[in-house]
């Protein structure tokens, strides 16, 4: 979202440099060049999964570029008498830092937030990505996923940005492991267990063969180990990446600054998704900008997005894993050579 | 995960079972004598082109903060700036990542707020105002993680950062959340001690000794209270040397990026007009 006003020099100055032969842009970078993307899991201990995500800074002393964390933690929810839903749920909220937007006011940054969380939250929490493990007991409880984006510093393509870092806190995240404890009837030599503090011993209910009746026995869960992370949120191969395609008819250019944007406002998002052994899905699209585009150059678009996307979401993947080696294999490697 | 297994025995220690805040051998649960603090990490990190002036990082342990300064610049709205000096306005982004219990926190909310004016309170008087009329400098304090001492973090957190942005202040303001079990003071306390005892924060003015802010939001023995707030007082002399410790190293990278750093830090030549790294 761009707050920088420019004149009518400088977006002329932009539009003809985009249009020259070769296309010139004020960094250097060719049409469908992204700026270096730097991308950390694991930032925040206390979440279930987290990742911190930078788009265009140089160095690590710089703080220009955009700045996104991204966290999910788990939280557990009532499936009967809560807003709960079999097989659990995922929601998303984007936070932006008035450190973003510095020269907006709090009620335009609200409005920024509302179009971030809306996008967001469509595209991720439908069913068709929704994991496998978010479920604890069928019909009581089941988990909900609260995933939450804090825009640090917004300076251009922050689309992309979001759904990448999306996607990285999801991989990173993990679920824990539950168990079902049943609590049984008062027989003579029953124990009643409250939700499990100390030693105990649960019996099984001692059902005679004529009984009939379909009893009801209440059930609860509890953390099979509480110092264990979990197992890997499933699903971790679907999540969408988005591609934002600067339209300026008849070109289009990827990852655009801040002044870029304001001089080609109009933006079609693209979000795909490439589960394993599927063919790619269209996860959504949107059409930002004030201008009006006609189809066939819609459908052209979207063909082209997905080779972005498919790059895009390639080069996620590979640094993820390479995020998850280092922070297992090679830590331990450096530990043992320490010691 | 839907079948229940047979008989199930719960034989681990449960988390609800009562961490020991300190044990026989008079350490606390992680470990730390009763006034060592955690490890802390200052990040000092120049603002770019178009972005805040001055930012910065402090994590005390597993509780981490980011500031970032923008300022001094013309006030938004004409209500809010003063005539003779520049007013100080602070921001908390409380998206504390991980955190149990409820999510996020407005503005309204009534933590946050009190966060706000008692960091407000504590700059006011320490940077100059005076001479920047009509100016408005902005803090924005991001929260990311909170296990404890989160005032005195936000406070050493914005030192830092109106140092990184050059706004001239008095002193460094450097803060310490300290609290009593028994009669043991304990310095810089986690979120679960926190829970079980009062504390008090205390920021300090180190050159000149004076205190900046103390806040209590427990009650405490007046006899316990001024042990507690000498140790404070003191634990945060000594993060507020190693705060020093950070800006000189900043102010070194600067200096050899200007490439004057080597004529400058010779002794004897005090008088070259360049900035002086004070040791």
């Amino acid at each position: 979202m761009a707050t920088v006003s420019l004149s009518k020099a400088e977006v002329a100055y932009i539009k003809t440099s985009l249009e020259a032969t070769p296309p010139l842009r004020s960094d250097g970078r060719g049409l469908y060049d992204y700026r270096t993307i730097a991308l950390e899991t694991g930032v925040a201990p206390l979440a279930n999964g987290s990742a911190h995500l930078k788009f265009g800074q140089a160095s690590e002393q710089a703080t220009e570029g955009t700045e996104v964390i991204a966290a999910a933690r788990l939280e557990v929810e009532d499936v009967e008498s809560g807003e709960g839903v079999n097989g659990g749920r995922i929601s998303c909220t984007v936070s932006c830092s008035p450190s973003a937007y510095p020269h907006s006011s709090a009620a335009a940054i609200e409005d920024i937030q509302h179009d971030y969380t809306a996008l967001l939250h469509e595209v991720i929490s439908h069913p068709s990505l929704r994991p496998s493990n978010l479920s604890i007991l069928r019909d009581l409880k089941s988990w909900l996923l609260n995933l939450d984006i804090l825009v640090l510093s917004d300076a251009g393509n922050i689309y992309d940005a979001l759904f990448v870092a999306a996607q990285a806190a999801l991989w990173d995240t993990k679920v824990p492991r539950t168990r079902t404890v049943e609590y049984s009837a008062a027989t003579s030599k029953a124990r009643v267990a409250l939700g499990g503090s100390g030693d105990m011993d649960v019996d099984s209910v001692e059902q005679s063969g004529f009984n009939v009746r379909d009893v009801k026995t209440a059930a609860d869960f509890e953390l099979e180990d509480y110092w264990d992370e979990g197992e890997p949120l499933r699903g971790g191969d679907a999540w969408p990446v988005c591609v934002t395609l600067n339209l300026y008819p008849p070109l289009y250019y990827l990852d655009a600054t801040s002044t870029e944007e304001v001089a080609t406002p109009s933006r079609l998002l693209v979000m795909y998704s490439f589960p394993a052994d599927q063919p790619p899905r269209l996860q959504g699209m949107r059409l930002l900008g004030p201008s009006e585009i006609g189809l066939p150059l819609i459908k052209t678009l979207t063909q082209t997005a997905q080779t972005y996307a498919t790059d895009l979401s390639c080069a996620l993947r590979a640094k993820l894993k390479d995020e998850d080696l280092r922070r297992t294999e090679k830590a331990r490697q450096r530990f043992a050579s320490v010691r | 995960m839907s079948r229940p297994r047979g008989p199930t025995r719960l034989s681990k220690p449960y988390p609800g079972s009562r961490i020991e805040i300190l044990n026989d051998a008079s350490l606390r649960s992680e470990g730390r004598r009763p006034t060592e603090l955690r490890a802390p990490t200052f990040e000092v990190v120049p603002g770019g082109a178009d972005s805040a002036d001055g930012s910065a990082s402090a994590s005390m342990g597993l509780t981490s903060v980011r500031v970032e300064v923008f300022g001094p610049r013309e006030g938004r709205s004409r209500a809010q700036t003063l005539h003779d000096r520049a007013s100080v306005n602070v921001e908390v982004v409380w998206v504390a990542f991980g955190e149990a219990g409820r999510r996020r926190r407005g503005r309204g909310d009534r933590r946050v707020a009190e966060l706000t004016s008692s960091l407000r309170d504590t700059f006011q008087p320490a940077i100059l105002t005076a001479l920047y009329p009509r100016a408005q400098i902005d803090i924005h304090v991001h929260i990311l993680a909170h296990d404890g001492a989160l005032l005195s973090t936000c406070i050493n957190a914005t030192s830092l950062a109106l140092l990184s942005a050059g706004v001239p202040m008095r002193d460094l303001v450097a803060a310490v959340t300290a609290g009593v079990h028994g009669s043991t003071v304990l310095c810089d306390l986690t979120a679960l001690e926190e829970a079980d005892m009062p504390s008090a924060t205390v920021a300090v003015l180190p050159r000149s000794g004076k205190v900046a802010l103390v806040g209590m939001e427990t009650r405490l023995h007046v006899e316990r209270f001024g042990e507690m707030f000498d140790v404070a007082r003191r634990a945060a002399g000594v993060l507020c040397a190693e705060m020093r410790a950070v800006a000189r190293g900043r102010a070194r990278e600067i200096l050899d990026a200007m490439d004057s750093g080597p004529a400058v830090l010779r002794e004897g030549e005090n008088d070259s007009g360049a900035v002086m790294v004070e040791e």
